[in-house]
């Protein structure tokens, strides 16, 4: 049920982000200070958590495994824009440098 | 870019599964948020055992963005009345307002074009959903796999794939180091998605001026 409820206020949040603008007569542009912090909010956000589950991956700090697998994800998705590549890389990485003891 | 949001919505698919979600939450949640980083963000965070109404904060503040689009697209809408208009904000992405006000910029005036490809979008991203979620069933021990890593793994590379200028490369790096030692001074999730929304202050007051230019009207 926590899960519907989480999907539910969150489906809502998204709707009223997509239409409030298209219902709701808004005077003038907003500011371009607030603008580009409205840009940058979801890559720090999205960042964030990348970082957090990179330094704490399970309940216990990293071994160093999931730095380097980070790193490797990083360089796939840069060199070929492709989340699904970049993630099976990482997951790899991580397999064996966990099989290996780190 | 169709392909791009099946596959895509494959891999959130297999991701949502692997984090303990049923093949109808998975694909119930693709349709109702419709949002992808989000909705990797969420799934992350239900798994780290965040409250619904954090879940939804979180959520918000990722896509607190789609104001500024829709405020963009507004204009171009007005023929649109009641349902019709309804419809076309569910369906706004930025895919589909990056396509959406280039054409309209092109001096077009119908909106046939926004319509048919945000909805072949929204059709690709929850087909790609369902395939994953069924295809991705639980894998057991995912420690030893490396799975658990996978979202993780997914956040990094959004944000990796959408860096478009060198402020963008600031904020990640600042947001995600900030987190980091948040995590492992003892916050929860959700403390390190605020601070994550502190984050982008580091570039306001700086001389990049070619942040934002995708969404000025």
């Amino acid at each position: 049920m926590t899960v519907w409820i989480a999907i539910g206020l969150s489906g809502l949040a998204t709707y009223a982000t997509r239409v409030l603008p298209l219902v709701i007569t808004l005077r003038g542009s907003a500011p371009s200070l607030v603008r580009r912090y409205l840009d940058a909010l979801p890559t720090a956000v999205i960042a964030a958590l990348a970082g957090a589950g990179i330094a704490v991956p399970d309940g216990s700090p990293t071994g160093g495994a999931e730095v380097v697998a980070a790193a490797v994800a990083t360089a796939l998705a840069v060199w070929r824009k492709n989340l699904l590549l970049a993630v099976l890389g990482a997951v790899l990485t991580v397999a064996g440098l966990r099989a290996a003891g780190l | 870019m169709l392909l791009t949001s099946l596959v895509v919505g494959a891999t959130y698919g297999v991701i949502a599964r692997q984090s303990g979600l049923s093949v109808l939450e998975a694909s119930g949640s693709s349709v109702i948020i419709f949002a992808g980083a989000a909705q990797f963000a969420a799934v992350g965070l239900l798994q780290s055992g965040a409250t619904p109404v954090e879940i939804a904060l979180s959520v918000l503040l990722i896509n607190l963005r789609h104001l500024l689009m829709a405020a963009s697209l507004r204009p171009h809408f007005r023929d649109a009345r009641g349902l019709r208009r309804l419809g076309l904000a569910y369906i706004l992405t930025d895919e589909s307002f990056a396509m959406g006000i280039g054409w309209f910029r092109r001096g077009h005036r119908d909106l046939t074009y926004y319509a048919t490809f945000a909805a072949l979008l929204w059709a690709c991203w929850n087909v790609g959903t369902i395939v994953g979620a069924v295809f991705g069933a639980g894998i057991e021990q995912p420690q030893r796999y490396g799975v658990d890593f996978a979202i993780t793994a997914c956040f990094v590379a959004i944000v990796a794939i959408g860096v478009r200028h060198r402020a963008d490369v600031v904020v990640a790096l600042t947001a995600a180091a900030v987190a980091a030692a948040l995590r492992l001074a003892g916050a929860s999730t959700v403390a390190v998605v605020i601070a994550g929304a502190v984050a982008p202050v580091v570039i306001l007051f700086g001389r990049d001026r070619e942040i934002a230019r995708e969404v000025e009207p």
